[in-house]
């Protein structure tokens, strides 16, 4: 897991991709008893493209290629584990990316979305796994409760939000 | 009836107490947990023909 944080600090570092944060159930994990997942979801921003060019995942998949990782269908295998990127598009991720803690796992930095971001988050995408994690959060996960309720209201999630926390 | 509410409300409290400790244990314990978890589901999922994966943390796998 150590090592798999470093090369996403490597991808940073080499220009590859300009942020990331940790997201789903391993960034809860940081906040939370553990819950069981098979992937670890990172959320990334590319540096600014070209005029003209589309943003697509092949730059991070170029370099891990490179450096002897393989793709298994929408994951590529980094260190042991399989890594899903999702470009953090939207004003939500794009929030939650920029407002993620710098959090270390051992001795390697690495960044994890906040835990209100990861309720906001889950509230968007309304799986029923995605209802668990906001009641596990909400009973276990530090907050600003503050906080918490300006993500809500600047994404318009209060209704949903009051609905699975019942 | 009582009898069997208070052993209920215990088991409970005993639950959350462990979930409790869990929450609070370091990251890198709860990976390890997490681990052993996908070592426990992956037979169940290769019998729904799911596909299973059980992180090599550390070269063990």
């Amino acid at each position: 897991m150590r090592r798999t944080f470093q090369v996403l600090n490597e991808l940073k570092r080499e220009g590859i991709i300009s942020e990331y944060a940790i997201g789903g159930a391993i960034a809860a994990l940081f906040f939370t008893e553990p819950s069981f997942t098979q992937d670890l979801d990172v959320f990334v921003k590319f540096p600014e493209p070209e005029k003209g060019h589309l943003i697509t995942l092949k730059p991070i998949y170029d370099a891990l290629r490179e450096r002897g990782y393989r793709e298994q269908r929408e994951f590529i295998e980094v260190e042991g584990i399989p890594v899903q990127f999702l470009p953090a598009s939207g004003a939500l991720l794009e929030e939650a990316l920029r407002e993620a803690y710098n959090k270390r796992y051992e001795d390697t930095p690495t960044r994890v979305m906040r835990p209100e971001h990861l309720i906001a988050i889950a509230l968007q995408t309304g799986r029923a796994k995605d209802k668990a994690r906001v009641c596990l959060l909400m009973e276990q996960a530090r907050m600003d409760n503050d906080y918490l309720r300006s993500v809500l209201e600047r994404y318009k999630l209060e209704k949903e939000f009051a609905k699975w926390t019942r | 009836m009582d009898k069997m509410k208070s052993a209920l409300e215990k088991i409970l409290a005993a639950k959350n107490r462990r979930r409790k400790r869990l929450a609070a244990l370091p990251v890198p314990k709860k990976i390890a947990i997490l681990v052993q978890m996908q070592r426990l589901a992956a037979p169940l999922l290769k019998a729904q023909g799911r596909d299973s994966y059980i992180w090599k943390i550390g070269g063990k796998e």
